[in-house]
């Protein structure tokens, strides 16, 4: 019998208890329940693709533009920025023969953009931009962790795993490659997570064909098969025997996850050549992004094949503290307008599963980065790190044409964006990371210690 | 004056206090504790295993290649005959779990499928190198000159399972450091029916055109199951 008045300690214990219980209870509409869990599960006709903008890009050269001094805020001018290659910058007064530019704001869209954005622009019925993340941090390990987990480094270590591990492991274990990373931060910690999904981190896609090529002189596939199938079922009865049998039973899975690898003839998606061939509407030659076009040729074309759930890729560049911040706009402008060009693809390409689809109906895409940059330019002409932020959802399952949070207009601070359960404040990743996976039934309570669901981004709150 | 005097007195007395005899404990026997419960030993393994480093595989690989250096091994492994078995260790080092610190890429602390993939490559070239030098020679190699397949071997035959399990014993040591009958499982059994299915299939008339007899393609799968076993890659 639940008695609290039994002794002193029983009491503290009872009352300790209680207070878990109330507080669970009270937690309750706090959870990400409601309409994201009651929705079906998307399952394996979902594709995701993560995009890191490494360094940390000036926000207020795309989602949260500002073309005039205020406050701390030095805009960006034809003084600090090369403009010669920027398809959006038009001219605006600042300081006699320095000029700002002019705010981007296609015809129809709510959302206002620097010239950064590029041709991106045009997709702004698209686009979900969020803005005034607060990321209460400035160093580029820490940043880049708590934007892909919701969580920040923990002596140095990643204690979370990352949105990208998580979408894999719920939604794609049976696919070939659940997850392929190209210097995504992502990280594979945690329980509950399916060892298929063990994030393939590689410097670059086409280190991967090299490992999947086999010679054919000597062996055949059908040897190599009998191999694998056997050292799947050892894996099996030694894990039978084992205390733990975690790591031994994912080496299983793997096995078969190879096999199945192996016999679809994978290499060509990997190869940068083909790709380029495969994918010419990306620009290979771009000054910033052209490594990362491949990456994007990549997406499109192991999307297309059904042979991914989530592709990860980081693009560098965007780390300009000194004269090279003259050509953020410019990083900026090539990295947005790659993401237009893969999105017009996704558009071009049927669903590989669903009839009458279009793959960009079923791929979700989020763009995140470190941090933003410092408002004050300085001396050397660039700008340093500064602890807000803003991110990028392109997905059928967000509202888009919609900017969500805000920074003050005097120091580019995360301001306030709404009342969440611990009070008013600025939206961080957490909260968006609990929201995107909470979009495709997966309950963030189960991976993500923080974070609160945000309605107003979902299209079916 | 009076009061050193007493100083001195109480010293005088504590130290012939001290220096009595002392005092005698009777002995007794003592009398064995009483158990009160009895609990069985956790030898049990507290830690899952892990995946031996990437350093320690490419060690162990080139001490099993015939304590080749890393170059010298990537030469023999290509060969030159066209045979496509490796590429470059460079090609590798990202999939093998290799961190990359000029990307900032961690060590890979888990298997992943594409680093099955890689072990399967080099664990193959390591095999198929090591049956044309032990076992395609031109003149015999002697057993202990052989790199992998210590061993002999009746010339061009398979072996049954009373010739295999001694054989395979020899392999199994030299991969998995301990004798295959201390297996948790019927390893030889295993092995041995992966050994003449390949024979098997190996010798049919539609075989594919291989640079091996059947006999050394069997022994050749038998050696890539080892280099590439559970056990060999986790400690």
């Amino acid at each position: 019998m639940f008695n609290l008045y039994r002794s002193p300690a029983a009491s503290r214990r009872a009352f300790l208890k209680a207070l878990g219980v109330g507080a669970a209870l009270g937690a309750t509409p706090f959870l990400p329940m409601g309409s994201a869990l009651a929705a079906e599960p998307a399952l394996d006709t979902e594709f995701f693709i993560f995009l890191h903008a490494s360094g940390g890009w000036d926000v207020t050269l795309w989602a949260d533009p500002r073309n005039e001094k205020r406050g701390i805020i030095d805009p960006a001018t034809t003084d600090n920025t090369d403009t010669s290659h920027l398809h959006r910058w038009v001219d605006a007064p600042h300081d006699d023969d320095v000029k700002s530019f002019a705010l981007v704001r296609p015809a129809g869209s709510n959302l206002v953009f620097g010239p950064g954005i590029g041709d991106l622009a045009e997709m702004y019925d698209r686009l979900c931009v969020i803005n005034g993340l607060a990321m209460n941090t400035v160093s580029h390990p820490d940043g880049t962790a708590f934007s892909a987990t919701g969580r920040h480094l923990s002596g140095g270590r990643v204690p979370g795993a990352s949105i990208d591990t998580v979408l894999a492991s719920e939604l794609g274990p049976r696919q070939t490659f659940p997850l392929v990373s190209v210097q995504f931060p992502s990280s594979y910690t945690g329980d509950g997570l399916d060892r298929r999904a063990v994030p393939l981190r590689v410097g670059q896609i086409g280190s991967i064909s090299k490992s999947l090529t086999r010679a054919g002189q000597y062996d055949t596939d059908a040897d190599r098969d009998a191999v694998t199938a056997l050292l799947s079922r050892e894996a099996t009865q030694v894990a039978a025997t084992s205390s733990y049998t975690d790591v031994l039973q994912g080496m299983s899975v793997q096995y078969d996850g190879l096999r199945r690898m192996l016999g679809e003839n994978l290499q060509d998606v990997f190869e940068a050549n083909r790709l380029k061939k495969e994918h010419p509407e990306l620009d290979y030659k771009a000054r910033f992004a052209g490594g990362g076009a491949v990456n994007a040729a990549f997406a499109i074309e192991a999307l297309k094949r059904n042979v991914v759930r989530c592709v990860s890729f980081a693009m560098g560049g965007f780390d300009t503290h000194a004269a090279n911040y003259r050509f953020q706009a410019e990083v900026q402008q090539e990295f947005f307008e790659m993401i237009g060009a893969m999105v017009k693809q996704l558009d071009k390409t049927p669903h590989p599963t669903l009839v009458g689809k279009k793959l960009s109906d079923h791929t979700h895409i989020l763009v995140v980065s470190d941090f933003c940059r410092t408002p004050q330019i300085n001396m050397a002409g660039g700008r340093d790190h500064y602890p807000n932020n803003s991110a990028l959802v392109i997905s059928p399952r967000f509202r888009s044409n919609q900017a969500f949070g805000k920074s003050d207009p005097d120091q580019l601070l995360p301001a306030r964006a709404r009342k969440f359960i611990d009070g008013d404040r600025a939206i961080a990743p957490p909260d968006l990371i609990a929201t995107f996976v909470s979009a495709f039934g997966i309950s963030p309570r189960k991976y993500f210690r923080d974070g609160e669901v945000v309605p107003e981004l979902l299209l079916h709150a | 004056m009076t009061s050193r005097a007493l100083q001195i007195a109480s010293l005088a007395l504590l130290s012939i206090a001290g220096c009595g005899h002392p005092a005698v404990i009777a002995a007794a026997p003592t009398t064995p504790l009483v158990a009160r419960a009895t609990e069985p030993q956790d030898s049990s393994t507290k830690a899952d295993l892990r995946l031996v480093p990437a350093e320690a595989y490419v060690r162990t690989y080139l001490q099993l290649f015939g304590g080749l250096d890393p170059v010298t091994a990537q030469t023999r492994a290509r060969g030159g005959d066209g045979g496509a078995l490796f590429d470059s260790w460079e090609d590798y080092l990202a999939a093998l779990g290799f961190p990359d610190y000029r990307l900032d890429l961690p060590r890979a602390t888990q298997t992943n499928g594409l680093m099955m993939a890689a072990f399967e490559r080099l664990g193959t070239a390591l095999c198929d190198r090591a049956v044309e030098h032990d076992l395609k020679g031109k003149t015999a190699v002697p057993v202990n000159e052989r790199i992998i397949f210590a061993f002999d071997l009746p010339k061009g035959a398979a072996v049954d399972l009373a010739a295999f399990a001694p054989r395979f014993d020899v392999l199994h040591r030299t991969f998995l450091s301990y004798p295959a009958s201390l297996a948790p499982t019927d390893r030889t059994r295993a092995f041995f029916d992966l050994y003449t299915a390949t024979v098997a299939r190996h010798a049919a008339k539609t075989a594919a055109k291989s640079r091996f007899t059947p006999a050394e393609d069997g022994w050749a799968v038998v050696c890539y199951g080892l280099v590439r076993h559970p056990e060999f890659h986790l400690y």
